[in-house]
């Protein structure tokens, strides 16, 4: 459902003016003119003008100044359709669960629900609600509506991930959400001290309330912080979190069956190491399990890869596979990765794409587009039927890609200037610093930060998509997005050394194999280092008075970003026009009316 | 000017004293400007020469007469007329209406007293009725001296009435008038024109000459509103809601085919019609009823 959203909102105050009209008319009434006169009975029946006639007239009269004047202050707050489904304008209440791996001890998420559900029903009547639910990420699970009931069902399907909790995160996505209206941010959470440790961006905006409701954790938490194969032993690292000791069982599991078991006892906040032997299989994996009822679930388990996994296979389309612009360096980046074993990169010419069959392609992993020109109809196609039928593809925007076709390699619009932006030594800074693709720059070297970049495209359409990164002007550099069942990650320079010097920096090599890794995190063999971050397995917690001093406030000026958008999508539409052209015809209207009735 | 020295506005008039001055004022102005004009021969007029009978008053004998033919002769004058006039006079709410210095019952009780005034020096017996729905004065016809004194008075205190009904009062009077005579009507006839007619007609029936005075506004003529108003009208209150600009045609359409039928049908009926508006000069009205009088006599 779309809504109206406005620019200037401010300009809405304008249209009390309306009330002048409508009180002139109701309080100020004309006095009427009585004349009296002997030869009424000739004017009687003359085409005169009746009461009741004149009564309706002046009520259109009404009607159209009253409309006048609306669409004028409609018109000065520059309206658009947004995508939102309540008015930007309208007073919000954002619902903030978390759902990371440390609320998944024993009836925690349960809590976590009703305490929503009791926050959704306490909000205000006039704020419409959103749902976001966090863990690494935050992911916005209703957009902001007045359906009360759509945000009850969202909290009832709930659940918690094997992820990690940054905080930041999720309320940078809340104050995005409430941007410049009247807003209220309530966060269910354990208040895990960890969900403070990352080094991202992200506050709440001043004026914007806060309640925070604790779940509380458990007392105490067993985690296999790591398990790994020396030879025919299998060797486990199991962390007590709690304050006591404990002794638990340590089981390794592998095609199904109990292999080994050992008895593991653990000092307070201690850690353990768990030797297990046993007649290990040639191939596939193993888990370790350990027994923790009372604590967080996900780290309990540890799979551990017993062969090497297959190397993923990731096509290279580029325009021109000659020279260093044919994605050499990304080509040579891959290669590094896992001593040349975790991946099988593939580059390919435009003009080979077409004869991949389907069999090829449904075995490419991921693809990384750097050049589109060399595409023909057939290759485009290729292209496209594989994004929207569920592939990963990277998109580096650079001299290579042809913008007149990007829509159809894409199937979706990726609307960007024609011209590429001019910004010599523009570097890049993560906007999302926690997403998996800068887990190496997490504690930042300067490595992201010395990225060097000439000229890129300027993205001119943000809808549906996530900027992930910026550079330092404010212009998106890395974006993720939805497309079709696919995935979409648009980088908005090049990774040839032609618009940029990224390739030759150090922080690439890491960038491009964790891109890599993240696009086709499904088609990899899950291993052992696939597991949750182990600072979630630690229970340790603050205080509400912690946390909400812990949370910076932020002015409203960094939502530049979000007007910018809103700027774009008005300027498109410019209802502004339409209102100012519907209102000369209701002045106009209101003059023939008007000069008639006097 | 000739002609304003000739005829006196009626609001000059209105601005005299008494109702009698405004009535000797009018018609000796009238009468000035009668000695250039073609209407001559009124006044105490000599009729004719008749023999001498006993008891005749002796003071009639015309000795001249005798001493040329020795034979005694009376002489007979013109005021023994035997001409009845009735002054009706219309005072219904409508007469109220005056959109300059003077109402259309102020310009008619000038009119009715003028024409009394002229009525008096010619000797003719006059009365006075007042009406609206009915007859509100009635002052029977007569020929003595101090009965033009007695009318002016009365017309002087007439006051305005309720609504107009034309047609009934008469043919009251009608009904009423034995002795033929002479009819003359004031008003508006602000009334259903077929009643009116029918109530001038019954006088035509029974030999009385009629002349009738229509009285309006100038503004009923020409209608120069330009704002939009609520009209209300002056005797049944009945308000129209009206834009000026958009009936004005209409209504003046209206206005003069009313006055064209008047005019149409009442010639027909043998009845004197001479519509007057309150800016008019009063003398058009005496020099109507002055022809009118001498067709009658």
């Amino acid at each position: 459902m779309g809504g109206i959203s406005f620019l200037s909102p401010l300009f809405l105050i304008g249209a009390l003016a309306a009330a002048v009209p409508i009180l002139l008319h109701l309080f100020h009434r004309k006095t009427e003119v009585v004349i009296d006169f002997p030869a009424v009975s000739l004017l009687k029946r003359a085409p005169v003008q009746q009461h009741r006639r004149r009564k309706l007239r002046e009520l259109l009269l009404l009607a159209l100044r009253v409309a006048a004047l609306l669409l004028l202050a409609l018109s000065f707050a520059r309206p658009y359709l947004a995508g939102a489904s309540a008015p930007s304008s309208q007073p919000l209440t954002v619902i903030a669960v978390d759902t990371s791996m440390s609320m998944t001890a024993p009836g925690q998420m349960d809590r976590a629900r009703e305490a929503a559900s009791r926050a959704a029903s306490a909000a205000p009547g006039s704020h419409a609600l959103a749902l976001i639910g966090f863990g690494d990420a935050a992911t916005v699970i209703v957009e902001p509506t007045t359906d009360r009931s759509a945000i009850a069902a969202a909290i009832a399907q709930l659940s918690a991930h094997a992820t990690g909790t940054r905080f930041r995160t999720a309320l940078a996505r809340a104050s995005e959400l409430v941007g410049t209206r009247e807003g209220h941010v309530v966060v269910v959470t354990d208040l895990q001290q960890s969900g403070w440790e990352s080094n991202d961006d992200g506050g709440l905006p001043d004026g914007v309330g806060l309640d925070v409701i604790s779940v509380p954790p458990p007392t105490g938490n067993l985690a296999i912080t790591s398990a790994e194969r020396r030879d025919r032993r299998i060797v486990a690292s199991i962390q007590n979190y709690s304050e006591g000791e404990v002794r638990a069982p340590v089981r390794l599991i592998a095609g199904g069956r109990e292999i080994a078991k050992v008895d593991v006892t653990m000092a307070a906040r201690g850690a353990a190491d768990a030797e297990l032997i046993g007649s290990l299989p040639a191939g596939g994996d193993a888990e370790v399990r350990v027994d923790d009822a009372a604590g967080y679930q996900p780290d309990n388990v540890r799979k551990v890869i017993l062969d090497p996994a297959p190397a993923v296979p990731i096509a290279v389309v580029v325009a021109d596979p000659t020279g260093s612009t044919g994605g050499l360096y990304v080509e040579r980046a891959l290669k590094v990765a896992g001593n040349g074993r975790e991946f099988d990169v593939d580059v390919r010419d435009g003009r080979e794409v077409p004869r991949w069959t389907e069999a090829e392609l449904s075995r490419i992993a991921a693809m990384f587009v750097l050049g589109t020109r060399t595409l023909d109809r057939n290759g485009r196609e290729t292209v496209r039927n594989y994004l929207t039928r569920g592939g990963q593809v990277f998109l580096a925007m650079g001299p290579g890609v042809d913008p007149g076709t990007l829509g159809d390699v894409l199937g979706t619009n990726v609307v960007f200037e024609e011209a590429p932006v001019r910004t010599p030594g523009a570097t890049m800074i993560a906007s999302d610093g926690r997403h998996p693709i800068f887990r190496p720059f997490l504690n930042p070297s300067g490595a992201l930060g010395d990225v060097q970049v000439e000229q890129h495209r300027r993205l001119k359409d943000q809808t549906d998509r996530t900027v992930l990164a910026r550079f330092s002007g404010g212009d998106a550099a890395l974006t993720e997005q939805a497309a079709g069942a696919g995935r979409l990650i648009v980088f908005t320079s090049d990774l040839d050394n032609e618009w940029s010097r990224f390739p030759l920096n150090a922080a690439f090599v890491p960038f491009a194999v964790e891109t890599a890794r993240y696009l086709t995190k499904a088609h990899r063999a899950p291993s052992a280092a696939a597991t949750v971050d182990a600072r979630e397995s630690n229970p340790a917690a603050t205080t509400v008075e912690e946390f909400t001093n812990a949370i910076e406030r932020t002015t409203r000026a960094g939502l530049l970003e979000a007007k910018n958008a809103a700027r774009d999508i008005e300027d498109r539409q410019r209802w502004w026009q339409i209102g100012l052209v519907i209102m000369l015809v209701a002045l106009a209207g209101e003059a023939l009316v008007g000069r008639r009735a006097t | 000017m000739a002609g304003q020295a000739r005829y006196l506005d009626p609001a000059i008039i209105a601005r005299l004293g008494t109702i009698d001055l405004k009535a000797r004022a009018i018609v000796e102005g009238f009468l000035t400007g009668l000695h250039r004009s073609p209407y001559k021969g009124f006044s105490v007029e000599f009729a004719e020469y008749r023999q001498y009978l006993p008891g005749d008053d002796l003071a009639t004998l015309d000795w001249k007469v005798f001493a040329r033919s020795d034979k005694h002769f009376v002489k007979k004058y013109e005021e023994e007329t035997n001409l009845t006039c009735h002054l009706l006079i219309d005072v219904s709410g409508s007469m109220g209406y005056g959109s300059g210095e003077i109402t259309k019952l102020q310009y008619a009780s000038y009119l009715t007293g003028a024409l009394a005034y002229l009525m008096h020096r010619q000797r003719d017996s006059f009365g006075l009725i007042a009406f609206d729905d009915s007859i509100s004065a009635l002052l029977p016809a007569s020929a003595r001296s101090g009965h033009l004194r007695t009318l002016l008075l009365a017309l002087e205190r007439l006051e305005i009435g309720a609504r107009t009904n034309v047609a009934k009062p008469l043919h009251d009077l009608a009904a009423a008038v034995r002795k033929r005579g002479m009819v003359v009507l004031v008003s508006d006839l602000l009334d259903e024109p077929a009643n009116v007619l029918d109530g001038l007609k019954h006088f035509r029936y029974r030999g009385t000459d009629v002349i009738v005075f229509h009285i309006l506004d100038p503004y009923e003529l020409k209608f120069p509103f330009e704002q939009a108003a609520r009209f209300r009208d002056m005797e049944t209150a009945e308000e129209v809601m009206a834009v000026p600009d958009s009936i004005r045609q209409d209504y003046i359409d209206r206005i003069q085919e009313r006055i064209a039928f008047y005019r149409r049908e009442l010639g027909l009926a043998g009845i004197d019609y001479c519509q007057l508006d309150t800016s008019q000069p009063l003398e058009l009205g005496l020099m109507s009823y002055l022809m009118t009088r001498k067709r009658v006599l």
